[in-house]
This record gives C-alpha cells, sequence and structure tokens, in this order.
C-alpha cells in the first residue's frame, strides 16, 4: 500500500508541483487544502502518513495549522515548504512541532530527502 | 574513567548547588517571589544531570520529581502551599542523603522512606490546579512498599563534545542547525551550543557549531543522530572530558578546582621552605664578614621569594565564609520551627575570606553556638513581648577581619545568661569557690567551657547554656583561636571566635622541658621571663607569681608533663588565654620563630595538653601546648 499524503499550499501550481515530485516518488495524494482551517479538518478526516505545509496561507496559517494538527495527533508527520527568508517562521514551525522543512525553488531530490527524513524520524 | 575522582567532584559540585537550594527556598517561603522558582530550579537541573552522568540513578530520579514540583510551582499549576514547600523541603533533604548515599557507592535502591516522597513529589494531592499530572510517575516506583532496586548496569553516560558542519549550499543554515540540535536533545542533555543558539539566524552563521553533550550513547550512535538532521557535512566527536566546573564560562575562567590535599602539600612545602629561609638567613649573618657580601643579597632575595611564594600559596587556600554561612539559614530555620520560635536570621560579612581548612573545622562550633541562641538565648514570643521586646527574635551570625584574625559572632537578643544560676551550679560542682558571689563575662565563660560543668535541667530551664560550649571552646584553641563571650542579662548574648586567618603557619615560642622542645603560640604568650624565686606566693591550694602586682596562678610544665619539679635556672612565659593570664615554669627559652602546624589526631584524647604537633628546623619534632588547657 502506497504512503499518503495531504498537500497544503494555497497556490495551485505549488500544489500540482509537490504532488508531481512525491507520486513520482510512489506516494498517493490523498487531499489537499488551501487553507489553514482546511488543513487541519482534512487531516483530522485523512490521517496521511505525510503533510506538506506551506507558511503563509489565508484563513490561518501553516504555522497555526501545525500547531493544531499537532495538537490532534502529536506524531503527526509534517514537512514545512517555505521560501528563503522565512527563517524566522520555520524556526516558530519547528517548535510547533513540524519535522522538517524544504526551500522554495524545490529539487525534487532535496524534497525527497526531506520526505524520508520526515518519514523515519 | 576514574570513577572515584568524578564522585568527589560531583559531590563538591553537587554541596553547592544544594546549599543555594537551601537558601533559595527559605527565601522563597519567605518572599513567595517566584525568581527563587527558577534558582530552585536551575540548582535541581544541575544536579540531575550531574546524577545522571554518574549513573546515580536515585539522585536522578529524585532530582526529577523535585524539578516536575518546580516547574508545576512555575508554571502555576501547582500553589506554594505550606505542604508544597515542606515537601520541597523534605525533598530537598531526600536529595541530600541520597547523593552521599550514591557517593558512598550506596544508593542503588530506593528506600522506603524515598519510594513513598517520591510518590508525594509525583501527585501532591489535592495541590494542583489542574487535572493533568504534572508528569507521569515512574513506573519504578509502583510498589513503594519495599526497597526497589535501581539497575546500575545502565552505561553511564558522559559529556561530549561534537563538532559539526552543514553543507555549503545548506538551505536555511540556522533552522537546519536547530533540527540536528533537536536529535543530540533526544539522546541526552545538551549542555552547550557554541556558537551559542541565538545567534544562529544571523547571517554571519556559517553553519558550524560545537554542541556539548551529556549521553550513554555511542560515538557512531551520535554521529548518525546528527545526520538523520540532513544537510549535515562532517560530525566530529571529540574525546570524553571532566565537564569544567560550572557552565559559566567567565568564573571557568577565573577559577580553577584543585584538589585540597594538593594545596595543603604545596602550603606545608613553603612553610617548610620559609623555616628553611630563616635558618639560611642566620647562618649567613654569622659568617658575613664582607667577602660573603654577594652571598649575603642571595639569600636576602631568596628568602624574599619564598615569603612571596608562601603568601600566595596560602592566599590560594582562602575561600570566603560565606560557603559555610550558607549552611545555616536552613538549620536555623528547622531549629526554630521545632521550638516555635519566631527568628530572624541575619548573616554579615560573607564575604570575608578564611583558610580552606579553618573553614571546615569551624562549621561544627557555629553550629552549636546558633543551637544554643536559638534553644536557651531566644525566648518564646509571649516572655519576649513580656520583656518589652518585639516578639520575633534576632539571631546575627557575622565575619569581621581584624588585621590577622577573622573574627565570627553568634549573637542574639534573647534573655542573656543568668549568672546567679551558673554560679550557684558551679559553686555545686566545686568549679568556683564558696566564697565568690559574683562572676564577670570571663568568669562566666570559663565555667561554661569546663568539660565537668554540667546544666542541671533546672538550670537549663533558667538560663542554662553550657551544653557545647566546652566543645566549642576546645576545638576553638585547637586552631589556635580564642572563644570569647558577652552576655547582658535581659539583652542578649554575643559569642565571638578569633581565629587566625591562615591554620598552617604561625610564630611560636620554642621552650624546653625536660630535655624536649615544645611550642607555645607566640600570640597567645604576653611576656618571657627569668624565674625569681621571691616573686612566688604560695597559697593553700596553688602557688602564684607576683608580676606587678597582679597575682598570676603559677603552672610547672615539668610537672603537668610528667616529670618532677625543677626550679634552677628557670624561665617564666606569662600566656594569656580568653583574657585569663597563666605563668608557665619552664626549664629554658629556645626561640621565637614560624612553625608549620601538623593536626595531630592521634594525640587527641590521650594527651590533652597538646593541640598539634611541628617539625622544627633540624627535623626534630616539637608539640604545641594547647595553652588554653592548662589555665
Amino acid at each position: 500500500m502506497s504512503r499518503t499524503v495531504l498537500i497544503c499550499d494555497d497556490a495551485i501550481f505549488m500544489r500540482t508541483m509537490v504532488g508531481d515530485i512525491l507520486q513520482q516518488a510512489g506516494f498517493e495524494v490523498v487531499g489537499e487544502a488551501e487553507t489553514g482551517v482546511q488543513a487541519v479538518e482534512q487531516y483530522r478526516l485523512l490521517r496521511p502518513d505525510l503533510v506538506t505545509m506551506d507558511i503563509v496561507m489565508p484563513d490561518m496559517g501553516g504555522i497555526d495549522a501545525v500547531r493544531e494538527i499537532t495538537k490532534q495527533d502529536p506524531g503527526a508527520r509534517i514537512l514545512m515548504c517555505s521560501a528563503m527568508g522565512q527563517q524566522a517562521l520555520v524556526v516558530e514551525a519547528i517548535q510547533a512541532g513540524a519535522k522538517d522543512f524544504v526551500v522554495k525553488p524545490f529539487q525534487p531530490s532535496r524534497v525527497l530527502e526531506a520526505v524520508n527524513r520526515v518519514l523515519a524520524a | 574513567m576514574d570513577q572515584a575522582r568524578y564522585a568527589e567532584l560531583f559531590r563538591e559540585e553537587a554541596r553547592e548547588h544544594l546549599a543555594e537550594l537551601d537558601t533559595a527556598l527559605i527565601a522563597f517561603e519567605q518572599s513567595a517571589d517566584l525568581t527563587y522558582v527558577a534558582t530552585l530550579f536551575r540548582n535541581t537541573h544541575n544536579i540531575k544531570g550531574m546524577a545522571a552522568a554518574m549513573g546515580y540513578r536515585v539522585v536522578e530520579q529524585l532530582s526529577h520529581a523535585l524539578e516536575s514540583l518546580l516547574e508545576g510551582l512555575r508554571n502555576g499549576h501547582v500553589q506554594a502551599a505550606p505542604d508544597v514547600l515542606e515537601l520541597l523541603y523534605d525533598g530537598t533533604d531526600a536529595l541530600r542523603s541520597s547523593i552521599d548515599e550514591a557517593v558512598a557507592g550506596r544508593g542503588d535502591t530506593v528506600p522506603v522512606a524515598l519510594g513513598q516522597l517520591l510518590q508525594r513529589l509525583d501527585a501532591p494531592q489535592g495541590l494542583i490546579a489542574s487535572q493533568a499530572p504534572i508528569h507521569a510517575p515512574s513506573p519504578m516506583l509502583a510498589a513503594p512498599s519495599e526497597a526497589i532496586p535501581v539497575s546500575f548496569r545502565a552505561p553511564l553516560s558522559a559529556d561530549r563534545t561534537v563538532s559539526v558542519r552543514l553543507v555549503t549550499d545548506c538551505p536555511l543554515k540556522g533552522v537546519r542547525a536547530l533540527l540536528v540540535l533537536a536529535r543530540f536533545d533526544a539522546l541526552g542533555v545538551v549542555r552547550q551550543v557554541e556558537p551559542p543558539s541565538s545567534t544562529w539566524h544571523l547571517d554571519s552563521f556559517d553553519g558550524a557549531f560545537d554542541i556539548s553533550v551529556q549521553t550513554a550513547s555511542a560515538p557512531d550512535v551520535i554521529e548518525a543522530a546528527a545526520r538523520a538532521a540532513g544537510d549535515v557535512e562532517s560530525v566530529l566527536i571529540h574525546p570524553i572530558m571532566a565537564r569544567s566546573r560550572r557552565d559559566d564560562a567567565t568564573d571557568g575562567l577565573r577559577t580553577v578546582r584543585v584538589d585540597r590535599r594538593r594545596l595543603d602539600t604545596l602550603l606545608e612545602l613553603s612553610g617548610e621552605l620559609a623555616i628553611t629561609r630563616d635558618r639560611l638567613l642566620r647562618l649567613v649573618e654569622e659568617c658575613d664578614q664582607g667577602s660573603t657580601r654577594a652571598l649575603t643579597r642571595v639569600a636576602h632575595e631568596t628568602a624574599r621569594l619564598i615569603g612571596a611564594l608562601h603568601d600566595e600559596v596560602a592566599q590560594a587556600r582562602m575561600v570566603p565564609v560565606g560557603q559555610v554561612f550558607d549552611r545555616f539559614p536552613r538549620l536555623v530555620r528547622d531549629v526554630s520551627r521545632e521550638l516555635a520560635k519566631d527568628v530572624e536570621f541575619v548573616t554579615e560579612g560573607r564575604d570575608i575570606e578564611l583558610d580552606r581548612s579553618l573553614l571546615d573545622a569551624i562549621g561544627d562550633p557555629i553550629v552549636h553556638l546558633l543551637r544554643n541562641a536559638l534553644d536557651h538565648g531566644i525566648e518564646d514570643a509571649v516572655s519576649r513581648r513580656r520583656a518589652g521586646k518585639g516578639a520575633k527574635g534576632q539571631l546575627v551570625l557575622r565575619a569581621l577581619r581584624d588585621r590577622a584574625t577573622v573574627i565570627i559572632q553568634v549573637e542574639d537578643d534573647g534573655r542573656g545568661i543568668d549568672r546567679q544560676a551558673i554560679l550557684r551550679r558551679a559553686q555545686q560542682q566545686d568549679i568556683v569557690a564558696r566564697g565568690v558571689t559574683s562572676l564577670d563575662d570571663d568568669a562566666l565563660l570559663h565555667v561554661l567551657a569546663h568539660p565537668g560543668f554540667s546544666t542541671a535541667r533546672a538550670v537549663t530551664a533558667i538560663s542554662g547554656r553550657g551544653v557545647g560550649v566546652d566543645v566549642v571552646s576546645t576545638r576553638v584553641r585547637a586552631l589556635g583561636g580564642t572563644l570569647e563571650m558577652e552576655t547582658l542579662q535581659g539583652q542578649g548574648t554575643v559569642f565571638t571566635l578569633r581565629l587566625p586567618v591562615t591554620l598552617a603557619i604561625a610564630r611560636a615560642l620554642l621552650v624546653d622541658v625536660a630535655g624536649s622542645t615544645y611550642a607555645l603560640p607566640a600570640s597567645q604568650v604576653v611576656e618571657a621571663i627569668a624565674y625569681d624565686a621571691g616573686t612566688i606566693v604560695t597559697t593553700a591550694a596553688r602557688e602564684s607569681l607576683i608580676l606587678r602586682d597582679e597575682v598570676v596562678p603559677l603552672v610547672h610544665l615539668r610537672e603537668r608533663f610528667g616529670h618532677p619539679r625543677r626550679e634552677v635556672d628557670s624561665y617564666v612565659a606569662v600566656v594569656e588565654v580568653g583574657g585569663r593570664r597563666t605563668a608557665l615554669l619552664v626549664d629554658g627559652l629556645v626561640a621565637q620563630q614560624d612553625i608549620v602546624l601538623k593536626p595531630l589526631e592521634a594525640v587527641r584524647g590521650g594527651a590533652p595538653w597538646f593541640s598539634g604537633a611541628t617539625v622544627l628546623g633540624d627535623g626534630t619534632p616539637a608539640l604545641i601546648v594547647d595553652l588554653g588547657s592548662l589555665t
């Protein structure tokens, strides 16, 4: 059974790109979320093996979503997707419970390395 | 690793933390200021870390439980109720004894009492505001009704410093470094990070950092963990090193921890060197006939250097009295609680420095004096109010520097000592002649310090002290010091210990008694004169010397030391101890010189006249006379 992933990003482009990388690596994209609120709700319903999370999203940002999700499930495996220059926010996300991060622009190899670390932890 | 050496280091450092715990605990109880909780937490946490490193499981567990309780106080889940404070006091006590047990190699089981305490610490019933337990009770404590063995086979954890370098193209190096740090957190206790993680967000952070971690994990496990954080270029694990004394870097630069025995030896050596210097100078003087002027200069220069070296070494052993004083607030609190007396305890002069060995030795005498003051000196609130005083008693422990001596005072504002009651009692015991009608302070102290003097219960109830004063007096004299006392009926009592700043070297008058040389501490010798039979008066009980209208009791040292009397070509050394003069009849005066004091435990008990021994410049030993014991 392939592993499941929930992709959270308000840009369709980014969701597609991340989805492609992960599908090629054998993941099944079981859900997508455009807002933090959706991310929390989807996680509760889907309980995926992995979550990729954008930091800046409307209607509850990524960091608050991480906080909510880890409250529900302390074992949640969340990978933060950030842009350069968001160091402080990434730190906050990790303190909130995210397991690792990747920085845009995404290189498939780096994304997969990070995903493997998150799942191995 | 050298367990014994680490155990010693552990014990010393743990004691410092315990002293800080005591101080902060009392301050917290009095002020309810939560900043003290942070201090308590930090010290407990340090003990926990050190105990884990040593494999002292009981200590570790206990400090962990204390830590959780403190955490509860800090975040408001636990209220600072009297029960909780009692629990903290009990916990600190248990921590102290479990540390002693562990260091002695006996701490591998949780005693019943400790098990119950741990349970109380785990869940102070009804004290927790939220229903969430402070932390899950340890499964080891499931059955506290019997002694529970704690495995000692857990690998000993040790401090390691690990240098990590991130790959050059690693994005957000600061965040990646934090992820590495998180992996180390999972391995053990992170002690120190260099550069500090607070600077990792800066552009100047290049992705290279050192982490000091205390962990039981093997090097390959550590490396794998670091690499698992991602983007790690290299991991370098440094060999295990003894951890520096404190995490505080500035302190670490200023002080070095040295084995006290090593300092003792150094001091002894430099002391003997100083004595040899004196002999060398004397020899040089004897043969100084012009041609040896160069030799004289060299000898004087050598003498100067030796003096400087000796001063410096002596200085290295000096420690502030605060190190001992810190033990007492807790003691005073406990004793005054026991006696249901309200007492304000003040310490003054904590920075005054004293030789380390003296400091260790004065702890017990001070305890005696403080207990006496609390027990017999300070009255209960009702009596105090009746006497027109504040309900709260005052107890002051004070250190002062006075030239070459350090003065330690214990002062209370209690009822003072009842001279008449003591006098009656002393006369009943034939310590004081029947005709005497009053005792001044010195005479009173002399009675109290009399080894045979006992205060009957009735006397104690009125005013009596005496219990322990002889112990204090003996101990202080053995240290080359003196004990004085002032008391005012209804107003209080001050005990004053006057001590030499350093114990190891002292000026002495060397005298000859029956062919052997004895040393009299020069600080207590008033004068030495040729013996003149015409100045002696003999009363029924004793002989005395008339010295410029003063009558001074005479003691034949030959007789005291078990030889027949002899009074031909003799000398008299007049000594003064605690304000009382005594004339000692000796066969001859040898010299006045510096001597190195060596404690002489073996002599105690057998020969009450001696406080120690020394080795003279020519290698012969000489006993040091305890002048207080002769009067």
